[in-house]
Order: C-alpha cells, then structure tokens, then sequence
C-alpha cells in the first residue's frame, strides 16, 4: 500500500484505510509498517454496517469486524471503482484501481 | 517353493512430501503477501489434494502390498502429513471464502454515505474533509481511495 502510495497521489487518489481497531493499534500499524495515510478506527462498526461489511464473528472471540473492501470515490462523493474480494487471501490490484482513477475529470 | 517378489522403492510417500511442500509454499506465500491471485491459490489447493492422494497410496502400498512395497515408516510420517495439511487447506480455503454478500454495500455510481471517524490521534475526521481535503502544497485530491480491511486487532 505504502509502495503505491506515490503513484497514487500522483493520479490524484488520496487513500483512507478503516477497521474495528483501535485509534491506538491503528498508531503502532502505521508506525510499524510507516503508513503516512490516514487511519480511521470504527471500534463500533458502525460506518462498516453502514457500508453493509460487516462480516459477523469473524473478529477475536466472535467479535464483528469488516469484510476487505475497497471503494474509490470522487470528489462528488460517488462510487467510481469498487472491490470486493471473494477470498480474503486474495486484495485488490493498485493497477486495477488506478486505471479507474485515471478516467475521472478534474 | 520359496516365493521371490522383488521388492519395490515406494515412492508414493515422497511425492506425498514433496506435494506437500509445494501446497505450503504456495499457501504461505500467499498470505505473506497478501499478492495472492486466484491460480495461485488453486495451483496450492491442487498440490494439497495431490499430496493427498499420494500419501494415501503410499499407506496402502506399504502396508497393502508390503510383499512388493518398502517404506511403512516413510508412507506413515509423510501420508500423515499430507492429509493434515490437506484437511488444514480446505479448512482455510472454506474460511477464507466464508465473506458475507454486501448486496446492500455502495455500487459504481451511486453515492456512498458521509462519516465521521477518529484517526490514529484520535481526531474526527469526515469523509466530506477528505474529499476536499489538499495536502500541504498540493492539490484537493481527485478521489479518495476508502479501504475497508480486517484489522490488527
């Protein structure tokens, strides 16, 4: 993610990730891995059941969590790409989404 | 009359082995990376079921035909191994795929909802800033790339 993340900015597309975790174990993620993106922490699920994500009792001790997706949305707030993987070993390709990015006016 | 059967290499077991390995090569790599695509992952299923496969005939050869076959020991550890990591692939693949639909989720064109969530320094941050949000020197992005991922925990 970090790898892209120039060529993202440089096709106009800034990233934000979000999770069940915490504003804490989002800071010692980004520390570790040097994530300069934003990190948003959704403890409650809410945003992620807004989305309708939520994969139920696939967290620690049956805890909900979200399901891996990906959403590019432009400055009018409207989806222009999206990804919803059907195996959790298998993300999103940057080139995939980039090209999507690329086909949006400015 | 003395019956002579020559008796035979068993190589079943090591096919089971080597099957094996290459079944956890692939897997592991694939969530090392997280780069998986969908021919690796099947190529890793396929190497399992083979390991299997080989490791079951490696058993019965052994112990079936052990006039004819060698390798008791061998076909044991190695057939053993096979069908656990064999039983452990499909249970992670069932897992792995075991997603909900999303049928309600945004779709191409449509609008997806506003936010407002605490980033790492536990500041509010909106989807609506986001968007209109330019980088020190930079330029408002053009869109916003929201990932939605498992978490850390």
């Amino acid at each position: 993610m970090q790898k892209n993340l120039a060529e993202f900015e440089a096709a106009g597309v800034h990233p934000v990730a979000i999770s069940v975790d915490s504003p804490e174990q989002s800071r010692s993620l980004a520390a570790k891995a040097k994530y300069t993106f934003p990190i948003l922490s959704d403890q409650k699920a809410e945003v992620i059941r807004r989305y309708d994500l939520l994969h139920k009792a696939a967290g620690p001790e049956g805890s909900d969590i979200s399901r891996p997706a990906e959403f590019l949305v432009d400055s009018s707030g409207v989806v222009r790409w999206v990804n919803f993987t059907e195996d959790i070993r298998i993300r999103a390709r940057a080139d995939q989404m980039l090209a999507a990015a690329r086909e949006i006016p400015h | 009359m003395a019956d002579i059967v020559e008796r035979r290499r068993n190589s079943a077991p090591w096919l089971a082995f080597l099957f094996t390995l290459v079944a956890i090569i692939l897997n592991g790599l694939t969530f090392l990376t997280l780069r998986g695509t969908q021919v690796v992952l099947w190529l890793s299923f396929l190497a399992g079921l083979i390991a299997a496969v080989y490791g079951i005939v490696g058993i019965g050869r052994a112990f079936g035909r052990s006039r004819v076959f060698s390798g008791k020991v061998s076909s044991l550890i190695f057939g053993v191994l096979a069908l656990l990591v064999c039983g452990l692939m499909v249970f992670i693949w069932y897992h792995a795929r075991a997603l909900p639909a999303s049928a309600g989720a945004p779709q191409v064109g449509q609008k997806v909802p506003d936010f407002t969530l605490p980033d790492t320094q536990g500041r509010n941050v909106s989807l609506t800033q986001l968007l209109g949000h330019a980088d020190p020197g930079g330029a408002a992005p053009k869109a916003v790339l929201l990932i939605f991922y498992r978490g850390y925990w």
